[in-house]
């Protein structure tokens, strides 16, 4: 099968089980460019596992993921993970923020890995920390900055590299509804502005409005949602 | 109809407990709590429970061993004083039904010591050896268990040359010293000729009923209980860090209680409870492991050491201190570290910043050390009769100035590193966040090391005292063969010429000339040899067998008048008799009209020039040969594989009482070894302990940080990156724990040396080698935990259900 015309980032037939347990079982996706796409449904449905499929972050036992033009499984462990490194962006609900570093080291750590020097890599996440409205946080540490404030550290993190497609799992999960807000419009305007493609996956309805396009995620299988406005 | 009366609930107290509840009850019920969630909580919390347990188990058990260890010497000393067959006066026994004759055969296989003794019983009522139930007769023997093995075994085929008689039994545990000792008792004839009073004796009765504990040289002293601080001190600090596994997650835990009302006073308790219970398990457990180690160390031998088993029994007094030192120091460990933790309702607060350590307090301890050691210096060996409290409080105190300083270095170094790579940026930002748990799990290899460090050079400057030249030289002779009385040395040169490796063989028979046949007022040695060996210890104008010389101006005969007893026809006495002593051979020699001069020459025997009589073959009179003993000196290829063991086997082929000697440039005291070699056993021990400890702590932390390792590979963090960010957190504070160790080191070392008077010199290679063992420990450790490592930055970690 061919992937969907023009889309950037696609999966067929996905399959994925741990252990008993079928996590994915013929699961779909499609995102084009600049696109915001939400994955919902109920916990345990599968949709965390659609993400980490679709960034490269674990195997599928079967299907094909086409990522611009190239399959993800024909990529080893390295090559993934210098993808994932150069290409995509991701903002999880907990434990993403290193706590030893403060908010700016933090921010900088994605371009440092990349072989950014020190200096230009903390400019550069200084400038996406102003974006989100954190830059009054950068000399302080992940312990010592409300969740709110710390979601938007992750998601400048997530966008300092320019990615072409940003993984977003349930990133306001942890916010309350007022900063959950905030962080959304944060970080689908950051996205748009540069044509960043997000795979926002969450359960929340008032999150999804955030996104272009829903699909829902249910025993492993995916429906395309159409938006009724 | 009326509704029905519901009871109305108790109301609160200020301090949110129901006020009939009296206070101890309410602590118990904390401590019980506590208890209870160390012991409850799945998998999760059996699996921090048992960590806990064995590493205080481990603990435990080595702190049993090393308060065992006192009374495993003691048993040792005791058997080995009950088969003493020594005699400790100079009248020589009459045989009787009650005596028996000894010779001993101690021989060496390999390198190992094998100790055997040849028993002719003369009378029903000669005394059995202890361990023995029959004498073995002649052509047959007992054999300790670990000598039945090996003479089995391939290995032990040479041996069984040397042995050849049938084994018809084994000797008993109460008849050996170590559940390894190489022994055998053989039976043997016509032992009564050969007695001398030392190699064969004939006694009546085993064990020495005059013993007398022998003065504790002060530097011995010095040197055990050092080295029992030493080893201890790790333990108590690897203790100190087991109670400790699973800190962050409990401190989490105390949180959760805070939010449905517990005060920090009960939190507090808790923790405290939860300590109880794991140092309580991990008594169970070290008393189990320390079971299994006895029975271990009964198959065990370590630097030549064994032990059996019931040798290894704690003195009840030092296994109830244990018993309750450990829970103690548990609960006192757990409340101290809570001390810089604030446990709120929504979680754990540790202070962004926490307040810097201060230096001075931590100065004090090493100070105060060093006071206590003071006193001592230049007490030396003749006076020094040490204060053991001082000794032992001296080095407690400086080597808990080691913990106690090195959180405040390793804090304010790592406060001062700049940027590097990503990996040490991690690294070192998690260092700067939590010095302190770096800090103490270096601590125990510190201390090690530390003490080692000491120790080495305190063994080292006092070496020298203990070991005494030989005067040997092993560039002229490797071996040399004693020959009993009466045994012609020259078909004994003749053997041990034509053995695998044997390159020259110098023979020489021995005897003592007097000028009277009692009493005698002057006298020197016969040597009878050929030529070619008698030019080896002296200058001769010529020589061909039949010819005498005497030896003028030798240091042998220093202060005897040679020219006066070489006078030609003079008759002397060989083997001369003296008053209280048993009447010797007596032997008359005449010396030879030809009699020639020779001079003396520094050669093979004892480092000092041979004089007296020099004689060949063919001058000597066929009635000095039973006042003679054989000596034969042996040059020898020693890369002929097992060569000692074939001379020796030669020898023993000559004749069983013959001894073959390995030549050696100095000798050292038995005890010296003993402790240095307890000191090695020890450290071993502790340093795999600290090792296990290590890794277990490492284990944890990375477990906590599943999440945030996951997270860090799934934006594409190399695993190489995260991996050299552990090597580093590692190795930044084991670095720094290894130079102040080894300063420490240096200045408990000086001042022991200064204690006993001797000249202080660093003993490099011992610095360099002790902390290179550290180093290695903390090596093994980071690969050891490489594995888990690479399993935890799966993906997986990132899965929440």
């Amino acid at each position: 099968m061919t992937p969907p015309a023009g889309s950037l980032l696609s999966a067929e037939q996905l399959r994925k089980a741990y252990g008993p347990t079928l996590a994915l079982d013929g699961a779909e996706f499609s995102i084009h460019p600049g696109e915001v796409v939400a994955v919902m449904g109920p916990s345990g449905s599968g949709k965390s596992t659609l993400l980490h499929c679709l960034a490269g972050i674990v195997p599928p036992d079967s299907g094909t993921i086409t990522y611009n033009g190239r399959e993800l499984s024909a990529m080893n462990d390295s090559q993934r993970s210098a993808l994932r490194r150069s290409e995509f962006g991701f903002v999880f609900q907990f434990g993403q923020l290193v706590p030893e570093l403060t908010c700016v080291e933090n921010v900088a750590l994605p371009l440092r890995l990349n072989g950014t020097s020190r200096s230009e890599a903390e400019r550069a996440a200084l400038t996406w920390m102003e974006r989100l409205e954190v830059d009054d946080l950068k000399k302080k540490r992940p312990g010592e900055v409300s969740g709110g404030q710390g979601q938007r550290v992750a998601v400048a993190r997530s966008l300092v590299t320019s990615p072409r497609v940003l993984f977003a799992d349930e990133p306001t999960g942890a916010l309350d509804s007022l900063n959950g807000e905030r962080v959304m419009e944060l970080l689908t305007d950051a996205a748009r502005s540069t044509n960043a493609a997000v795979v926002l996956v969450t359960h929340e309805a008032r999150v999804a409005a955030y996104s272009d396009r829903e699909i829902v995620v249910r025993d492993g299988r995916s429906r395309d949602m159409e938006r009724v406005v | 109809m009326s509704l029905p009366t519901r009871a109305r609930p108790p109301a609160p107290t200020a301090g949110g407990a129901p006020r009939e509840r009296g206070r101890p009850r309410r602590v118990a019920a904390d401590l019980a709590m506590g208890v209870r969630f160390a012991l409850t909580g799945g998998r999760e919390g059996w699996t921090r429970a048992v960590l806990t347990a064995v590493g205080v188990g481990l603990g435990v058990a080595l702190l049993l061993l090393t308060t065992a260890i006192p009374n495993a010497l003691e048993v040792r000393h005791e058997r080995e004083a009950a088969r003493t067959d020594i005699t400790f006066s100079d009248e020589r026994l009459a045989k009787a039904d009650d005596t028996l004759m000894v010779a001993g055969v101690d021989t060496d296989f390999r390198g190992e010591s094998v100790r055997g003794r040849a028993l002719e019983p003369e009378g029903p009522r000669a005394p059995l050896p202890p361990g023995v139930e029959r004498f073995p007769a002649k052509g047959e023997m007992v054999v300790s268990p670990a000598l039945k093995k090996l003479l089995e075994s391939d290995s032990g085929a040479l041996l069984r040359e040397r042995l050849p008689d049938r084994v018809v039994g084994t000797i008993g545990e109460e008849g050996l010293i170590g559940s390894a000792e190489l022994a055998f008792y053989r039976g043997a004839e016509g032992l009564a000729p050969h007695m001398d009073g030392g190699r064969v004796v004939r006694i009546d009765g085993y064990g020495n009923p005059n013993a007398t504990s022998e003065r504790s040289d002060p530097v011995l002293l010095l040197l055990i209980l050092v080295v029992f601080v030493v080893l201890l001190m790790p333990v108590a600090v690897f203790i100190a860090a087991a109670v400790r596994f699973g800190g962050e997650r409990r401190d989490r835990r105390l949180a959760a209680l805070r939010l449905v009302g517990s005060d920090s006073g009960m939190t507090r308790r808790i923790a405290a409870g939860e300590a109880l219970a794991g140092a309580a398990l991990g008594l169970v457990f070290g008393a189990g492991f320390f079971m299994i180690g006895r029975q271990l160390a009964g198959t065990a031998e370590v630097y030549r050491i064994s032990v059996f088993p019931s040798y290894l029994n704690p003195s009840p007094l030092l296994a109830l201190l244990v018993a309750v030192a450990v829970p103690t120091a548990a609960v006192l460990v757990t409340l101290f570290a809570l001390r810089g933790v604030v446990i709120e309702p929504l979680g754990v607060v540790r202070a962004g910043r926490p307040p810097r350590r201060r230096l001075w307090w931590r100065l004090l301890l090493p100070l105060a050390g060093l006071a206590m050691l003071y006193p001592m210096i230049g007490d030396g060996r003749d006076n020094g009769d040490f204060n053991q409290y001082l000794v032992t409080g001296g080095v407690v105190l400086l080597l808990v100035g080691v913990t106690a300083l090195l959180p405040w270095i390793v804090e304010a170094v790592v406060a001062r590193l700049g940027a590097g790579g990503v990996a040490w940026q991690l690294a070192v930002r998690r260092l700067q966040l939590s010095s302190g748990t770096a800090a103490r799990m270096v601590n125990g290899i510190a201390v090690a090391v530390a003490g080692a460090i000491a120790l080495q050079m305190l063994f080292a400057g006092v070496e020298d005292d203990y070991t005494q030249p030989t005067g040997q030289d092993v560039s002229l002779a490797q071996m040399e063969v004693i020959l009993p009385d009466g045994v012609p040395v020259t078909r004994a040169a003749d053997k041990l010429r034509d053995t695998e490796g044997v390159q020259e063989v110098y023979g020489y028979s021995e005897g003592y000339l007097g000028d009277r046949a009692r009493e005698p007022e002057h006298g020197t040695t016969l040597t009878v040899g050929d030529c070619a060996s008698l030019r080896e210890i002296a200058d001769l104008p010529s020589c061909a067998d039949g010819d005498a010389f005497a030896v003028h101006g030798a240091e042998w005969d220093a202060g005897e008048d040679m020219t006066n007893l070489a006078a030609p026809g003079r008759k002397l006495y060989l083997d001369p008799s003296y008053e209280g002593s048993p009447k010797r051979l007596e032997v008359p020699w005449t010396v030879p009209q030809g009699v020639k001069a020779a001079k003396p020459r520094r050669g093979l025997l004892a480092g000092i020039d041979r004089g007296g009589f020099l004689i060949t073959p063919k001058a000597m009179p066929e009635t000095l040969v039973p006042a003679l003993a054989g000596h034969a000196y042996l040059r020898l290829d020693e890369s002929v594989p097992d060569v000692h063991d074939r001379v020796r086997n030669t020898a023993a082929a000559v004749d069983p009482l013959a001894a073959a000697l390995t030549w050696a440039e100095t000798k050292r005291t038995g005890r010296f070894d003993a402790i240095r070699t307890g000191l090695f056993v020890g450290a071993a021990c502790v340093l795999a302990l600290i090792g296990a400890s290590l890794l277990v702590s490492q284990l944890e932390q990375l477990r906590e940080r599943k999440k945030l390792l996951s997270a860090l590979v799934a934006f594409g963090t190399r695993r190489r990156t995260l991996s050299m960010s552990v090597l580093w957190q590692t190795a930044i504070p084991i670095v720094l724990g290894l130079l102040l160790a080894s300063a420490v080191g240096l200045t408990l070392g000086t001042v022991l040396l200064k204690m006993t008077n001797t000249p202080v010199r660093v003993d490099w290679t011992g610095v360099l080698s002790m902390t290179g063992i550290g180093a290695a420990v903390v090596l093994v450790v980071t690969l050891l935990s490489l594995p888990p490592l690479l399993r935890l930055m799966r993906p997986e970690g990132l899965r929440t259900e």
